[in-house]
């Protein structure tokens, strides 16, 4: 129990107002002084990183309802992040710290993980910014990955407690310059790691390859947006490409089996000179007369921008909605938890994620069902442009549904595709309007696909949860970008200068730097349905599948009477591009919803194939919490020996089980095994095994698995018993628990 | 009956009759097509005086299952029926005159099943209307006269003679001798005080009271509590605490000091500390129950008009989860209560038919490993609900509208949401759950038919007598075999083919989790003199009592019903609490094996979707549990092979041996 203050035993029920008096006297501190210093962790530093401040004694409160308990630390603030150094962890049982983050412990915050901070001044909380002129007693850290950390600064001295909060404002809220980032000093000085090859390599080889025969490429860098190379139809003069920098062009993103093609196209900019409208009105109609030729004859436009999610919209819900899971003290959880339903209605957040699925549903019935292309239209098409094409792509292909395709899709539409992440996730601290969690969104939508049809992905729930908190980690370059250009300017990869050291980058997609190879298992789903090999042979399907997606119908293949209809469409939204907004378009008729609707309704009524077209459903009572990810450290939600882990912990027990059955059978009858060839990995088994009862909120919340609190209140229970021998037997009984 | 029109027909038809049971008529069918459903499905359409049933074609009634459970649509199940024609949609109310002929009727059942039927043109519109008009009087006429107490099941009577119920049904003194025994209760017996139903109707023959109390005294005693229920032990845990159920005291009565100290005598049960808990505190009454149910089937119709964004605070108006959410965690604090330290807890409800049942089997699920198999779980349920008389029959509103409220539906989703919780821990499966929640409404059995022993006792006699093997009421042959060919709803097979019986069975179920024992088994400590410590457990909250009984010191407290000690303000509020409240109390310290502690936030409540929304045709078949359900066949079957090949080498299975019961003797 060394270094862990338990303050204020007996402290007040569910109070009914937030307590967050600490009942520790200064004399308790001082006796427990030294004990902490010398047991306390010595601080990790990652190449290049360097401490910026600390102060001493401070308590890191454990959340828990009634009493406030903590941990005496060092809190320290380094370049990268911010740290609680307590009592050492060896207390951790050894399955534990195999799932553990590598780069990040629990008692870690990067500095862009950061969301906001709050002071505790005389009981009354208020948010921190700027420059200080009184230092608060205790310090609350919001955390993007919605954690929350109790840091009491009573104990402090107050020098520190000045040096420490003003650090950790200025190293988190004020703005940045990009080079200023972590990510730099660490990729230089890191030499241990070699340089990783990136997939967007394959990946833009792979469109190359795949393409060249149909579409044209254009092998030129000539907007800050855009790739260095992306496909276009192949009609399109070249010049037309370059004129608006790369406005107003469709870019190809994915065929569809029959033919039919996902395209976006970033609208042009807004002008008020009417010549210049002239002019983009006649690019824009030479732009749709080409689209209009055979093979693309008909092409349905989504507007993004206009009648669709705005970003604003996304961003108030997700406000609301995370306020829902960052939890101060459990008397508030318990006030909200009464309303559960309709505070988490008000937040429209799964309101939005049905619209994005029903929209990415609607896409994926143009092209599948009614052999359309779909060009997606949106202001830098940077936005809900990926999410919508990467969903309809995890809905269409199931090679996107594996770990490898789903990397280099995201890869492909975010990453290459030039989603604003540094902007979006708001890592420079430049602009809080422009912090927008579209990415995330993104990732909940896949999640409720993924909930809903387990077999058909090869990455759990995890993975998602996993990389949604990669956006915060300052060493990998995935997400520390706006677009590939600025990234490639930045890192110097076309000016070969030497006299820096090369800059080692590392991406999210190696998951060895953050994890084990034993905390990996968990990344992939035991359930997932592998599509049956037909031989041997090819070993890659995906290559062979991408040519069969291509092949694009030349001929005239497709219902002459719906062209009218469609001709008409595009008239409405070249005027709505030129600034005359129309606002119902064509997709809100009524034939399109009833198509929609018996699209949708068929394939729920048929049974699933797994490494088919994949729907969600999006009724009401389906669109779900991504529990994982927003309970995770509410100690509350915990529930021990349950949830998904339970069974999770029983298949890959019995996969095991099936592999060890099959080698035996193997071993004995060679002629047997081709049959069974394909054994699945089921090495990750042993490790659940050993852990009779893992919380529900495995691998993630470690931490409340560290708070021991005297199970029963002895104290007041002897006071009103009078007979000895009870008391006697009260002790057995408590020790029994131990057991 | 109209007369078959085609050759095809005919020998449908001919084949219906087949299928009925013993005094079941058919009284009109008609060829329809299931809607829906993909792939619609063609088949016939029968109304008989006790269902409604859809006979898909080239679907033959097997022998050995009498009744289904996909097809049958038994008449009280039946809550709404519509008939459609056109753009007309008429809802058919017991006695409503049909003026069209309906293209298309919807049968909405109280299990939230629905059937859609549509009616085939081509000359027989006659036929449609017949059989619609014969399912609104049929069911006029169930609604009058409670005539379908029973069916005598062909296959009980003819088959073999006797018949081993699937689980005791605890009729017998032995079935009660055993079970008292299987849980080691020491300090028990098992009084007969009441063989001839003479101390309750509603209590079962045989119970289990302290051994020091006489029979004598337990009839005194039992009157002073309503309704003559008085305390009795309803599960004895392992490390020696007792779990008690128990009326409300009867105030009105004056019993003399002999009494109270017998009262109070068995109330301790032999223990030193005694809870009293108030059952009915801080969870839905019986009228609550039944209008949040209402709602829930309302807002779950498939043409609810709620919209889609708006659903969830729907969800939270109808309350229903509200209530789910307030059984378990009040079952998690019993359930601390009970294990925390060695002491008597009572579960004190006014009638003691409804919540404590609820209760006292939620307390028993959460902490014995045991209850959490599939013979153990209806076990339970014929204990605690059947065997004590929950008034099945009142509460599904068998006798009339007022005092319906499906307490047992409340009790299913709260099981439901542990086995979702705890997916690893139980042996049954969701469909099991689905199974029994269908059943309630089903006539084939006397389980859920009657309200009390009594009558199910009663009806049982004409029963048996009806398929000519009556044997008298104690029919107990002297070596104790009971010859009673009495069905009760665990006869599964009536209803279920094997392969839905197979998927009664978690998959995912370790029994590895289920420990042999507790922790040493601890003596029973009988305490002599009155409880040392006495406490009733309210709003959360222990508080300390000064007596047990109200009825000792003044007479002014009489009137004081059943919170008869005004609480202290703010006593004891935050020891109770604390000692009990959160889960996450247990922090560091491992929870003793066995106990399940349940989520109980808003987040970790759900709606039971593969019950509740059945009838919306976008609900689906579960998906990974199919999954690990064929997993687990690939085992089995990788098991069969390697056993043929190598028959003597190979050792017993270790999958084997951990699951002997059930599920590989029953797939083959």
């Amino acid at each position: 129990m060394l270094g862990k203050g338990v303050v204020g035993g007996g402290g007040g029920t569910k109070a009914p107002k937030p307590s967050f008096v600490s009942y520790v006297r200064p004399e308790e501190i001082h006796t427990n002084e030294k004990e902490v210093t010398e047991k306390e962790a010595t601080l990790h530093l990652l190449p290049g990183e360097q401490l910026l401040c600390e102060a001493s004694t401070v308590l890191k409160y454990v959340q828990e309802d009634s009493c406030q308990r903590g941990v005496y630390g060092r809190l320290v603030c380094t370049d990268f992040k911010i740290a609680f150094l307590g009592d050492d962890e060896s207390a951790l049982d050894n399955y534990e710290t195999q799932f553990k983050n590598k780069v990040i412990g629990e008692n870690d915050i990067t500095l862009h993980c950061v969301d906001q901070i709050y002071g505790v001044f005389d009981e009354k909380k208020k948010t921190l910014f700027g420059q200080l002129k009184k230092y608060p007693e205790k310090l609350i850290i919001h955390c993007k990955d919605l954690r929350v950390f109790h840091f009491c600064l009573r104990y402090t001295k107050e020098e520190e407690v000045k040096r420490i909060v003003s650090g950790i404002i200025h190293h988190t809220q004020s703005p940045k310059l990009l080079k200023r980032l972590f990510l730099f000093s660490y990729a230089q000085n890191n030499t241990v790691k070699k340089l990783e090859k990136e997939k967007l390599a394959s990946t833009q080889k792979e469109i190359r390859n795949s393409c060249s025969s149909v579409l044209g490429t254009v092998p030129e860098l000539f907007s800050l947006r855009l790739p260095a190379y992306f496909v276009v139809p192949t009609p399109l003069p070249e010049e037309d490409v370059k004129r608006f920098q790369g406005h107003g062009i469709p870019i190809w993103c994915w065929s569809c089996h029959n033919g039919s093609a996902l395209l976006k196209m970033s609208a042009l900019p807004k002008e008020q000179d009417d010549g210049i409208l002239q002019i983009q009105k006649s690019f824009l109609d030479g732009i749709y007369k080409t689209i209009h030729r055979p093979p693309y004859e008909i092409v349905k436009t989504e507007d993004l921008s206009s009648n669709f999610l705005s970003l604003q919209e996304i961003q108030t819900a997700y406000c609301k909605f995370k306020q829902l899971f960052l939890i101060d003290n459990s008397t508030e959880f318990w006030d909200t938890d009464i309303k559960w339903f309709s505070l988490l209605e008000s937040s429209s957040w799964l309101d939005i994620i049905r619209r994005c699925l029903k929209k990415a549903i609607e896409i994926t019935e143009s092209l599948e069902a009614q052999n359309m292309n779909v060009l997606l239209l949106e202001e830098n098409a940077s936005d809900l442009c990926c999410l919508l094409s990467s969903l309809v792509q995890v809905m269409m292909d199931p090679h996107c549904r594996t770990r490898t395709g789903f990397q280099s899709l995201v890869q492909k539409e975010w990453v290459m595709g030039g989603h604003c992440f540094l902007d979006r996730c708001n890592h420079l601290r430049q602009n809080d309007k422009e912090e927008v969690p579209v990415f995330l969104l993104f990732l909940d939508c896949v999640w409720q696909l993924v909930h809903q049809h387990t077999p058909a992905f090869e990455f759990t729930e995890t993975y998602l949860t996993v990389l949604s908190d990669s956006l915060y980690i300052p060493i990998f370059s995935t997400f520390f970008f706006n677009s590939p250009h600025q990234k490639d300017t930045n890192m110097g990869r076309e000016s070969l200068d030497t006299q820096s050291k090369p800059l080692n980058l590392l991406t999210v997609w190696d998951w060895s730097v953050q994890f084990e190879p034993k905390a990996q298992t968990l990344l992939r789903n035991p359930l997932y349905a592998e599509k049956p090999k037909p031989d041997k042979g090819p070993r890659k399907g995906m290559r062979f599948k991408h040519q069969r997606q291509l092949s694009l119908p030349l001929t005239q293949s497709k219902s002459s009477p719906k062209r009218g209809f469609f001709r008409e469409e595009t008239d409405h939204l070249i005027k709505n591009l030129l600034g005359k907004r129309i606002s119902k378009l064509i997709n809100s008729s009524d034939e399109l919803q009833d198509s929609f609707r018996e699209f949708y309704d068929s394939w729920h009524s048929k049974p699933t194939d797994y490494h088919g077209l994949l729907l969600p459903h999006i009724e009401g009572p389906e669109i779900r919490v991504w529990a994982q990810r927003y309970l995770r450290w509410i100690p509350e939600a915990q529930i021990l020996g349950g949830g998904r882990m339970a069974v999770m912990s029983r298949l890959l027990e019995m996969m095991e089980e099936v592999q060890d059955l099959q080698e035996k059978i193997n071993e004995r009858h060679p002629s047997q095994a081709a049959l069974h060839a394909e054994t699945r990995h089921a090495e990750a088994s042993c490790l659940l095994r050993n852990s009779a009862r893992l919380s529900s909120l495995f691998p993630f919340a470690l931490l409340q698995r560290h708070s021991s609190k005297p199970v029963l209140p002895t104290s007041g229970w002897k006071a009103l018993e009078d007979e000895e021998d009870l008391a006697k037997r009260e002790d057995d009984f408590v020790d029994l628990g131990d057991v | 009956m109209p007369e078959p029109r085609s050759g095809q027909l005919g020998s449908l038809a001919s084949s219906l009759a087949s299928g009925c049971l013993p005094g079941e008529q058919i009284l009109a069918w008609a060829p329809g097509l299931r809607k829906g459903l993909e792939p619609e499905l063609p088949g016939i359409l029968i109304c008989t005086n006790f269902r409604v049933t859809f006979q898909p074609c080239g679907w033959q009634r097997s022998q050995d299952t009498p009744l289904s459970s996909e097809y049958d649509f038994s008449l009280v199940n039946i809550e709404r029926l519509e008939a459609m024609s056109g753009l007309a949609r008429v809802q058919l109310h017991p006695g409503s005159q049909l003026k069209f002929i309906p293209e298309e009727i919807l049968i909405h059942g109280r299990d939230f099943r629905l059937l859609r039927i549509g009616f085939e043109a081509g000359g027989l519109e006659p036929q449609a209307f017949q059989v619609t008009m014969a399912i609104v009087q049929a069911r006029a006429q169930s609604n009058e006269t409670q005539q379908y107490g029973g069916i005598a099941l062909s296959k009980a009577g003819q088959g073999s003679g006797f018949r081993k119920p699937p689980i005791p049904l605890l009729e017998t003194l032995e079935d009660w001798e055993m079970e008292l025994k299987k849980q080691g209760a020491k300090g028990w017996r098992v009084s007969t005080v009441n063989e001839r139903f003479d101390v309750a109707t509603s209590l079962p023959r045989y119970f289990w009271v302290p051994s020091r109390i006489l029979d004598s005294e337990v009839r005194r005693t039992f009157g002073h509590f309503r309704q003559g229920r008085g305390p009795r032990l309803s599960w004895h845990h392992p490390g020696g605490s007792d779990l008690l159920r128990c009326g409300g005291f009867y105030n009105a009565s004056d019993p003399n000091k002999e009494d109270i100290r017998a009262v109070e005598s068995m109330l301790q049960a032999g223990h030193s500390d005694v809870v009293l808990v108030d059952t009915m505190d801080e969870l839905p009454g019986l009228a609550d129950v039944q209008l949040a149910h209402l709602k829930l089937r309302a807002l779950c119709l498939p043409d609810s008009s709620v919209a889609e964004d708006k659903w969830l605070s729907a969800l939270e108006g109808t309350r229903w989860l509200d209530y789910v959410r307030a059984c378990l965690r009040k079952a998690s604090d019993v359930s601390v209560l009970v294990t925390s330290r060695v002491r008597s807890v009572v579960l004190q409800e006014r009638g003691d038919r409804d919540l404590n049942g609820l209760l006292s089997s939620l307390v028993q699920l959460l902490l014995a490993p045991e209850a959490r198999t599939l013979f153990g779980f209806q076990s339970v349920v014929q204990r605690e609900w059947v065997a004590a008389g929950h008034p099945f029959l009142t509460r599904f509103g068998g006798t009339g509208a007022s005092e319906e409220a499906p307490v047992f539906l409340l009790f299913l989703d709260c099981v439901w949401q542990l086995l979702q919780q705890f997916p690893a821990e139980f042996e049954f499966s969701e469909f099991f759950l689905l199974a029994l929640h269908d059943s309630v409404r089903v006539p084939d059995t006397l389980t859920f038919l009657r309200n009390t022993p009594w009558e199910r006792g009663k009806q049982s006699r004409q029963f048996n007598s009806y398929t000519q093997v009556y044997t008298p009421e104690n029919s107990q042959s002297p070596d104790g075999n009971c010859i009673n060919v009495q069905l009760s709803v665990w006869d599964w097979d009536l209803r279920y083919s094997n392969e839905q019986i197979l998927q009664f069975h978690n998959p995912g179920y370790d029994p590895e989790h289920c420990p042999e024992s507790w922790f040493p088994r601890q003596p029973n400590f009988m305490v002599p003199g009155p409880p040392s410590s006495m406490w009733l457990f309210s709003r959360g909250a222990l508080t300390p009592l000064h007596q047990l009984c109200p009825w000792r010191d003044s007479p002014s407290l009489l009137a004081v019903p059943s919170r008869w000690l005004s609480r202290p303000a703010t006593s004891s509020e935050s020891l109770a609490d604390q000692e009990w409240g959160l889960p996450s109390h247990w922090g560091a310290c491992p929870l003793p094996p066995g106990l399940l502690l349940p989520g109980y936030l808003g987040p970790q409540i759900r709606l039971w979707k593969r019950c509740y929304l059945r009838g919306r045709p976008e609900v689906q078949m579960g998906l990974s549990a199919l999954t690990i359900s064929g997993l687990r066949e690939e085992l089995a079957c990788l098991q069969e092979l390697l056993r043929k090949w190598t028959p003597r080498v190979f050792p017993q299975d270790r999958c084997e041996k951990r699951d002997p019961n059930t599920f590989f003797s029953q797939s083959q």
